[in-house]
């Protein structure tokens, strides 16, 4: 049965390690160049306050620097490209879209395209159960799912080792931005790779399973994996565990003030004493801690005054926020934690491989009971 | 007598529709049986359930004694030619064989082998440049290199011409002749009937009742040729 299932997978399997090594030559080459300059930018050996611009001039020359001293050598780049921009980003594109790959390419034909030539009929007369099929093809063809996604996932986590620093201590200069608990740099490092790939594999396979027909069940399974990766950011993974709350001074929150649309909006960037932490609601309170749903009237003329939003001056933002603090208004914040990166982590990897195994599980059922 | 295949009140729905319904058939050990009926009786849903590739909705089918393809060892005891005679169209004739023998504990390489070889079978060749008849030769000879104790072909001849269909069952014939295995075939025709080898078999009554979708004659058991050995 292994014989068969790499009989079977090697063409895709050749194509697989081919992209890794691709990935892997374009990081390998464009390396020793940000290696240097990330020992030369003196920010290497940093601790401490001056860090933040340290990494923020290390970032800006990565995104204006071209690489092997010329634009000779990659001519084919657009005018103003840059080849670190680039890289930083297809590598992250490419993490992102390996699980829907596999699921589509691998999981989505692994039974459909038995049930549709009519081969699962040979081979569930073998002197083999399904049961046993199923485990093996799962196994083979899921660990080298994830296996794929980890090992560009890998690749990328080593490569931009110095940028992720330069980030963690406050850079923020083009690509380069974005906390690791923004939504790509989250489903992107750490160990969510993994279960974001188990659970595409798992998806492709049993909607191939229910659909029976390979492409429609691919399409299925591109929409219900694009769609849990726009709810798991967006709706699920800020609750995952308790949000903590805060309340702060405005100033130190570097809060930016705005009334579109009619409420006013305190937009904190920042929390004092909690570098890295990942700030999911905020706004303004009075003293007493209870919302601010209409702003002071003092302070509504000099907001009145203000240009309309876009063209909001330092000056004009800085006299709103002074007239909201002198009314003693603050800034409430609900905030993850740093340190809560892991288990956040962790938390999304685990109900991930649940859902893959939940799944695979069912497959099990569905093809013994319900018989092809 | 021991029956090969042993049905009681067996019924196959797909969603609303019935496909089989009270089937209630004993097929004995020893003879070639074939199974006769119009487009739709229910006969390619009788061998699917006799093969464990459908679970009945009602009653229960047993062959060789336990649920079709309960385990390892009741799927290594029938050899199951599938209509339309799927087979792998990327992977080569030679995959094939390695295929039997590596999913087949009792696989017999030699027969096999032997039987690529008369059929004029080049290994390399993709199963899916192969013509109709010779995927069909590939499919069959799959399930004989398992050494079956039974045999069930759906149409096996279905997709061929007349001259390939004769040579197809003189061989499947001289293939099984001397070996105790039960064997149901679903012929495409009745006129198929007179490709066996030894008399023409008068049609039977149907064992019991098979009856067929859109009220349609049921489908009918015929004995296709002499036992093969006289019964244990």
């Amino acid at each position: 049965m292994i014989w068969l299932t790499w009989r079977q997978f090697r063409a895709q399997a050749v194509t697989a390690v081919a992209a890794l090594a691709l990935f892997a030559i374009l990081l390998a080459v464009t390396h020793p160049q940000l290696a240097s300059l990330y020992a030369t930018s003196g920010f290497a050996g940093c601790h401490g306050g001056g860090c933040g611009e340290l990494a923020d001039a290390f970032l800006g020359q990565l995104s204006n620097l071209t690489p092997f001293g010329g634009p000779q050598a990659f001519r084919l780049l657009p005018a103003g490209a840059n080849l670190y921009v680039i890289v930083y980003t297809i590598g992250i594109l490419f993490i992102l879209i390996a699980p829907a790959i596999t699921g589509v390419f691998w999981g989505a034909p692994l039974i459909a395209r038995e049930l549709e030539t009519g081969t699962g009929r040979l081979t569930w007369n073998q002197s083999i159960t399904r049961a046993r099929w199923l485990t093996v093809k799962l196994a083979l063809t899921g660990t080298a799912a994830i296996a794929v996604t980890e090992g560009f996932s890998l690749l990328q986590a080593w490569w931009a080792a110095p940028i992720s620093r330069a980030i963690d201590v406050g850079g923020s200069v083009s690509v380069f931005s974005g906390s690791r608990f923004s939504p790509f740099t989250f489903a992107t490092g750490g160990i969510a790779p993994l279960g974001h790939a188990a659970f595409g594999f798992a998806l492709g396979v049993t909607a191939g399973l229910l659909i029976r027909r390979a492409v429609p069940a691919m399409a299925l399974t591109v929409a219900i994996f694009v769609a849990v990766q726009v709810v798991m950011p967006l709706w699920i993974r800020p609750h995952l565990l308790p949000a903590d709350q805060t309340t702060a001074a405005i100033a130190s929150t570097h809060a930016t003030f705005s009334d579109l649309s009619g409420a006013p909006a305190l937009t904190a960037s920042s929390l004092p004493g909690q570098p890295g932490a990942w700030i999911l609601s905020s706004g303004p309170v009075d003293a007493a801690g209870r919302p601010v749903s209409t702003l002071p009237a003092a302070c509504a003329q000099t907001a009145g005054s203000l240009p309309p939003a876009s063209r909001i001056t330092a000056g004009s933002q800085s006299d709103v926020l002074r007239c909201l603090t002198s009314h003693g208004i603050r800034e409430s914040v609900s905030y993850q934690p740093a340190g809560h990166y892991w288990p956040l982590q962790l938390t999304e990897t685990g109900i991930f491989l649940a859902l893959a195994l939940g799944l695979a599980g069912f497959c099990f059922w569905w093809l013994d009971r319900r018989r092809a | 007598m021991t029956a090969v295949i042993e049905a009681e009140g067996l019924g196959k729905r797909y969603r609303r529709q019935w496909a089989l319904s009270d089937c209630t058939l004993s097929v004995p050990a020893g003879h070639v049986v074939g199974l006769v009926g119009l487009n739709g009786a229910g006969k390619t849903t009788l061998l699917s359930l006799a093969t464990g590739m459908l679970a009945p909705t009602t009653g229960t089918i047993k062959v060789l004694g336990v649920r079709p393809a309960a385990g390892p060892e009741q799927l290594a005891k029938v050899g199951y030619l599938a209509q339309d005679a799927p087979v792998y169209a990327g992977l080569s004739v030679a995959d094939h064989l390695k295929l039997g023998a590596r999913l087949n504990p009792g696989w017999d390489d030699q027969l096999a082998r032997r039987r690529i070889d008369q059929l004029d079978l080049e290994p390399g060749r993709k199963a899916g440049k192969l013509s109709g008849g010779q995927r069909a030769q590939l499919a069959l000879t799959l399930a004989l290199g398992k050494r079956p104790e039974l045999l069930i072909l759906d149409e096996p001849v279905a997709s061929l011409d007349p001259l390939a269909r004769r040579e197809f069952l003189q061989d499947l014939m001289e293939t099984v002749a001397g070996r105790d295995a039960g064997r149901l075939r679903q012929p495409h025709r009745p006129a198929e009937h007179a490709a066996g080898p030894g008399r023409r078999p008068g049609p039977r009554p149907g064992l019991d009742g098979v009856r067929g979708r859109h009220g349609r004659p049921g489908a009918r058991l015929h004995e296709a040729s002499g036992r093969t050995q006289p019964p244990r």
